[in-house]
C-alpha cells in the first residue's frame, strides 16, 4: 500500500486504534493476572514454613524484631508492697496439687464443709487456703468431681485424640530423659553431667569482655535451638522459698547462691498449626521440651567453659519463677495472661532459664504496647474456659507477692486441665492471643506499626478486626459434654486427625 | 522454590508496566489529563485493592479463608469508595 493514500490513511488509523485498544486490553488482563497471582502468592506466604517462628530452616534469624526503640532503663518490675518468694507448695500449681491430692486421697470423705485442718495439710497449705479460698474450692472441685468425670470422657473420645497424645508423647519421653541436677547448687553446678558420670568444672576460660561473653552464648543458645534469648541479673525474690533441687528439706534457702548472678532467659514457640487447636490437640511439650533441650546444651557448654551452671526448665524443674526474668531479660512484657508476650512469638513461648557467674552484659526490658493492649483486648480472658483469668479494665488493686500484675486464679485454671481432652493442659490463652501470630508479611506490619503508634488507632483498629473478622467459640463451647462440646479454638491439622491414620472406633464429641 | 521470591516480583512488575501502559491509553482515549498527583493516587488506589487480594490470599494460607474474605470485602469497599472519587478527578479537566 502507498502511503500518503487515502486508503493507506484509513489502514494506518485502524492499526493505530487496534494497538490502543490491545494496550487496554492487555493492561485489563495483566490487573486481573496480578489479582489473581497475588492471591496465589498469599496463600503462599501464609503457608510459608518460613513464617512459622522457632520453626524456620536456621534459628539466629529469629529474634528480627529490633527492640532498640522500645528499651527502658530497668528494672520492668517494683514491689508495691512487702515482697514474699513464690513457693512450691502454695504457689506452684502442680506441688500444691500434689500435696492436696494426696490428702484427699487419705480423706476421701473430706467436704468443703469440713474444717480444713481435718485434711492433715502443711501448716504453709493450711495458711494458704485461708487466705485463697476460692483456690481449696477449686483444688477440691478438681480432685472430687473433674477428674472422675475426666475418665469416663477418656474412655468415650479417647481414640479421637489418640494421634495428638502419640505426638505429644514423643517430647515427653524425650523431655524426661534430661539431667537434672542430683545435689545442691554448691556441688552440682560445678559438676560436669549428671549422676553417675559427673566430674568437676576445669579453669574458667576467660572472656575478653561481657559484652563479647554474652554475644557468644547468645550465639550459642540460637544454634541449639532458642527462638529468643536474653539475658538478665537474677532477681534473688524469685526464686522459690524452698524445694530447689538437689537440696535436702534443711537446706539454708534464705540466700541466693552467688553463682546464680546472671541469668540466660531462652525461648521457644510451640508449634504453630497444633497451638490454634488448643484446647484439646495442643500439647506444651513440645515447647518444653525443646526449650529444655537448649537450657541442658546451654549448661553444658558454659561448665566446659569452666563455669557454674543449672538450667531451669520445665522438663527438668524450676528453682526460679521464669516470666519476670524473661521481661527483665528485654524479651516481651507480661500480659493479662501472666506470661512474657513476646514480639516475635506471642504468648508462644516456652521458656526456660540457665543461671552462671560468667560475667555477662545485660539487656534492657522493652515496652511495646502489651499493657495498654491487654487492658481493652481481654480476648483470653473472655475466651477462658475455667474463667481464671481476671477480666478487670486494669491490674491496679492486685497485688501478688509484692508485685501488682493481673490476677490468675491457678487453681481454675489447672481444673481445666484436667476436664480437656488430648494431651495434658489447655494453651487457649496462647492461642487467641492477638500476639501469637506467624511471621508473615500481613503480622509484621501489625507487629511493627502498633508499638510506634502513640495514639492507640492502631491497637484498637488491629483489636476491632480480630475480634469481627476471626471466628472465637463461645469460652463454653470448650467444656465438656452437656455444656459445651469439647471445641477446639481451630481444627488440628491433617496429621493429628485420628480418623485418617487409625483402624479404631473413634466417637466424636458432638457426636457422643 | 520460593514462588514469591525475586523472579516473582520481578514478574509482577512486568505486568504492573502493563497495567499502567493501558491505563495510559485508556486515561487518554477518555481525555483524561493524568498529573503527577493523579496519577500517584492510581498507584496508591491500585496498590491497596492489590493489597487487599494478597491479604485475602495469606489468610487462606493461614487456614483463616472467612477472615480473608471478610479482610478482603473491606478492602474491596474501600476500593470502590476510593475508585469512584478517583474517576471523578480524574474526568475533572485540569486547571
Amino acid at each position: 500500500m502507498a502511503p500518503g493514500t487515502m486508503e493507506g490513511h484509513m489502514n494506518d488509523k485502524k492499526t493505530a486504534v487496534s494497538r490502543r485498544n490491545f494496550l487496554k486490553i492487555a493492561g485489563l488482563t495483566g490487573a486481573g493476572v496480578q489479582a489473581g497471582a497475588l492471591i496465589g502468592a498469599g496463600v503462599a506466604a501464609g503457608k510459608d514454613s518460613e513464617s512459622y517462628t522457632g520453626w524456620e530452616s536456621f534459628n539466629p534469624g529469629t529474634q528480627f524484631f529490633d527492640r532498640g526503640p522500645f528499651e527502658f532503663d530497668g528494672p520492668a518490675h517494683l514491689p508495691v508492697g512487702p515482697v514474699q518468694r513464690p513457693s512450691h507448695i502454695t504457689d506452684y500449681v502442680f506441688g500444691r496439687v500434689a500435696t492436696f491430692e494426696r490428702a484427699f486421697e487419705a480423706n476421701p470423705d473430706w467436704t468443703l464443709e469440713d474444717p480444713i485442718e481435718d485434711l492433715g495439710l502443711v501448716p504453709e497449705l493450711v495458711e494458704f487456703y485461708t487466705r485463697f479460698p476460692e483456690r481449696l474450692e477449686w483444688d477440691y472441685r478438681t480432685f472430687s468431681e473433674t477428674i472422675p468425670a475426666n475418665r469416663e470422657d477418656t474412655e468415650k473420645y479417647e481414640n479421637y485424640y489418640k494421634l495428638a497424645e502419640i505426638y505429644s508423647h514423643g517430647f515427653t519421653a524425650h523431655g524426661r530423659a534430661l539431667p537434672s541436677p542430683t545435689d545442691p547448687p554448691e556441688v552440682s553446678d560445678y559438676q560436669m553431667g549428671h549422676e553417675p558420670y559427673t566430674e568437676p568444672i576445669g579453669d574458667a576460660v576467660p572472656f575478653k569482655n561481657p559484652e563479647l561473653a554474652a554475644e557468644f552464648f547468645k550465639e550459642l543458645a540460637h544454634r541449639y535451638g532458642a527462638t529468643l534469648v536474653g539475658i538478665t541479673k537474677t532477681n534473688p525474690n524469685w526464686l522459690y522459698s524452698e524445694g530447689w533441687r538437689g537440696c535436702p528439706r534443711d537446706f539454708d534457702y534464705s540466700e541466693m547462691p552467688e553463682h546464680w548472678e546472671y541469668a540466660i532467659v531462652i525461648g521457644v514457640p510451640m508449634e504453630w498449626d497444633v497451638i490454634l487447636a488448643s484446647p484439646q490437640f495442643s500439647t506444651s511439650y513440645d515447647g518444653y521440651d525443646r526449650v529444655s533441650t537448649v537450657a541442658v546444651r546451654l549448661e553444658g557448654a558454659l561448665k566446659y567453659a569452666g563455669y557454674p551452671a543449672r538450667a531451669h526448665t520445665p522438663m527438668t524443674g524450676y528453682d526460679l519463677i521464669v516470666p519476670p526474668h524473661a521481661v527483665e531479660a528485654g524479651l516481651g512484657e507480661v500480659g493479662r495472661t501472666g506470661f512474657c508476650i513476646t514480639p516475635e512469638a506471642g504468648g508462644n513461648c516456652r521458656m526456660a532459664i540457665v543461671t552462671t557467674s560468667l560475667p555477662l552484659a545485660t539487656d534492657r526490658p522493652i515496652d511495646f504496647g502489651v499493657a495498654e493492649f491487654c487492658a481493652k483486648c481481654k480476648l483470653c480472658a473472655e475466651s477462658c474456659p475455667s474463667g481464671a483469668m481476671s477480666k478487670a479494665d486494669s491490674p491496679d488493686g492486685m497485688v501478688i507477692r509484692g508485685y501488682e500484675h493481673w490476677y490468675v486464679n491457678n487453681g481454675a485454671c489447672y481444673n481445666y486441665w484436667r476436664e480437656s481432652m488430648g494431651p495434658m493442659g489447655c494453651r487457649q490463652c496462647v492461642a487467641v492471643c492477638p500476639y501469637s501470630r506467624k511471621d508473615n508479611w500481613l503480622h509484621e506490619i501489625a507487629r511493627q506499626v502498633d508499638p510506634r503508634d502513640p495514639t492507640g488507632v492502631a491497637s484498637s483498629s488491629l483489636l476491632w478486626m480480630q475480634k469481627n473478622l476471626f471466628p472465637y467459640p463461645d469460652a463454653d463451647e470448650y467444656r465438656r459434654p452437656p455444656v459445651g462440646r469439647f471445641a477446639s479454638f481451630r481444627e488440628p491439622p491433617e496429621f493429628l486427625v485420628s480418623e485418617r491414620y487409625l483402624a479404631v472406633n473413634i466417637v466424636k464429641p458432638k457426636e457422643g | 522454590m520460593d514462588l514469591t521470591g525475586g523472579p516473582f516480583w520481578f514478574l509482577m512488575g512486568v505486568v504492573f508496566v502493563v497495567v499502567a501502559s493501558g491505563f495510559h491509553v485508556f486515561a487518554r482515549d477518555r481525555g483524561w489529563v493524568v498529573t503527577w498527583w493523579k496519577a500517584l493516587l492510581a498507584v496508591v488506589w491500585y496498590a491497596i485493592l492489590s493489597t487487599s487480594f494478597f491479604a485475602w490470599g495469606t489468610l487462606i494460607g493461614e487456614n483463616e479463608a472467612s477472615a480473608g474474605l471478610k479482610l478482603f470485602l473491606i478492602g474491596l469497599f474501600i476500593s470502590i469508595v476510593f475508585g469512584v472519587a478517583l474517576i471523578r478527578l480524574m474526568a475533572r479537566p485540569a486547571r
